[in-house]
């Protein structure tokens, strides 16, 4: 497997189907004599401005820290939790609704789209 | 049975929902100010466009898969993220243009000032996609977009010269005014190519559930579509081209441009001017926030799609208010909608070469594509496409300060 072809970018999706946000980074662990083992995926805004350099990655740090309601900088996901990679989408054994993934979604329903009217909550 | 009703419905969504403010004020200064002579623009311009649309159908039907997670998934976030960027400006740039469209539209209409009429049109706007599924957006965009065929029906009432219209699908160089013209046309072809266009298509036919099966009526869509909405443009430029050029009327403002309509239809010509901008810009605009949110939410990896209810997409949801909020705020700095939109379509132009090129690299991905990407042809339009993009892109930067 081409593991920057077939992780890096690729779209999450939990274990009911709900979309889950796009791997962001991956961590590898290189082994001796042996292809790297893939430790974790990362998701956030931060692993992602890391992709730029260090110093886009310092200012994103600084930013989530100033606004951002996630719980962490980053969101590790072991490779223990993939459930499986699929050609287009990679399935995780995980539950979105609870997860630090969806903690934007989370706070915006409740402190903007939910209270406007019509919003579809029963 | 459900395909031709498809291809029904994509034609005249097409026709219905392509022509917009960018259309409407490029072609009617273009006629006003040298007649048939930029039909040319008009015609490169739309070739373009079907190719480019028929790209977009074609990628998502046989990959299931729309342009902004396609290129974010198989070319990285570094690549995707100029283009993105660029994108999210173009499109609440564009989200403006439109409203300042409607806007207008309701001032010629009722005599009401125009700055009254951004928050309440914002508002509506943003209920019609709030409340209403994708399909109910798609039919009444389709249905009501119907209506600027008016423009087609003047130019033929006017008896234009067919020979000098048919000269005019040729370049030539003008007798005057250089810089304008090279601006306009520029402008024609960046209305035409509009990213909207084909960054909506291909979403849009992912919520439409196209598949392999659905190549045929795709090509069926972009060729008939495309050019039908052509069409209405370049009626649009003839009624001017007969009406203004004459009188040496210039079009330097919308409220000149709403008189294109009144020889041809005495009684109705100005109603009827007002109605097809104000049509035109909603189906446009609904279109142009939707995009806007589909291209966010697939670059992130959210739960995207405009039929679920808000609670179920909050960050969708909040991407498409917060557009046409800004939207509105850009109305409401009282910039000239005009000049605005003049601006923005040659931005389209110059940033052609950013937004297609990743999505070009992918049609050639026979990985992805296997049969169904690219060919010879394809290619060989595609690399004079690229370097057309290119040479207008470097081109409009300083027409956009010289010619306008």
């Amino acid at each position: 497997m081409l593991l920057i072809r077939d992780l890096l970018d690729r779209q999450l999706i939990d274990r009911d189907g709900e979309p889950m946000g796009r791997v962001d980074a991956v961590v590898l662990e290189p082994r001796e004599g042996a292809p790297p083992r893939v430790v974790e995926m990362q998701l956030g805004f931060v692993p992602l401005a890391r992709r730029f350099g260090p110093r886009v990655a310092s200012w994103a740090e600084r930013l989530h820290r100033r606004w951002s309601v996630r719980r962490s900088a980053r969101y590790s996901i072991p490779w223990s939790d993939v459930l499986e990679v699929h050609e287009h989408h990679i399935q995780v054994r995980l539950s979105a609704a609870e997860s630090p993934a969806h903690d934007w979604e989370r706070w915006l329903r409740r402190h903007v789209i939910g209270r406007l009217p019509g919003s579809g909550k029963a | 049975m459900k395909k031709a009703l498809q291809l029904a419905l994509g034609i005249v969504t097409s026709v219905g929902g392509f022509f917009d403010i960018g259309n409407l004020v490029t072609a009617a200064q273009a006629g006003a100010r040298f007649r048939f002579q930029l039909l040319w623009a008009l015609l490169l311009g739309t070739f373009l466009v079907i190719f480019l649309v028929e790209m977009a159908g074609r990628f998502a039907a046989v990959t299931g898969k729309a342009i902004p997670e396609a290129v974010r998934e198989h070319l990285g976030f570094r690549v995707w993220l100029g283009p993105f960027v660029v994108l999210v400006l173009l499109h609440v740039l564009t989200i403006a243009v439109e409203l300042g469209g409607i806007c207008f539209a309701l001032q010629l209409l009722s005599g009401v000032h125009f700055a009254l009429w951004v928050v309440p049109v914002g508002v509506l706007v943003w209920l019609m996609i709030w409340r209403t599924t994708f399909d109910a957006v798609e039919y009444s965009v389709a249905i009501i977009g119907m209506i600027t065929l008016a423009f087609v029906v003047g130019a033929m009432r006017h008896h234009p010269p067919a020979g000098e219209v048919m000269a005019g699908l040729l370049p030539s160089r003008p007798d005057h005014d250089t810089a304008n013209y090279w601006f306009l046309a520029v402008s024609i072809v960046g209305a035409l190519i509009a990213p909207y266009l084909f960054y909506f298509y291909s979403s849009g036919a992912i919520e439409d559930e196209w598949d392999r099966t659905y190549v045929w009526v795709n090509r069926g869509v972009a060729v008939i579509g495309m050019g039908f909405g052509a069409a209405i443009s370049a009626g649009l430029l003839v009624a001017a081209a007969m009406v203004f050029a004459p009188l040496g009327i210039r079009v330097e403002s919308l409220n000149e441009a709403a008189l294109v309509l009144t020889n041809a239809f005495p009684f109705w010509g100005f109603a009827l001017f007002a109605v097809s901008l104000g049509v035109a810009c909603l189906g446009a605009m609904l279109e142009v926030t939707l995009s806007l949110a589909y291209t966010t939410a697939q670059t992130f990896g959210w739960r995207w799609g405009e039929s679920e209810a808000p609670h179920r997409n909050a960050r969708f949801a909040t991407v498409y208010t917060l557009a046409i909020v800004a939207g509105c705020a850009i109305m409401l700095t009282g910039l000239d909608p005009m000049k605005l939109t003049m601006v923005t379509m040659a931005l389209n132009a110059a940033m052609l070469p950013v937004v297609a090129i990743p999505f070009l690299l992918l049609m050639n991905n026979g990985h992805l594509l296997r049969e169904h990407a690219n060919g010879v042809l394809s290619n060989v339009v595609v690399g004079i496409t690229v370097l057309l993009s290119i040479v207008l892109s470097v081109v409009s930067i300083p027409l956009l300060v010289v010619g306008s």
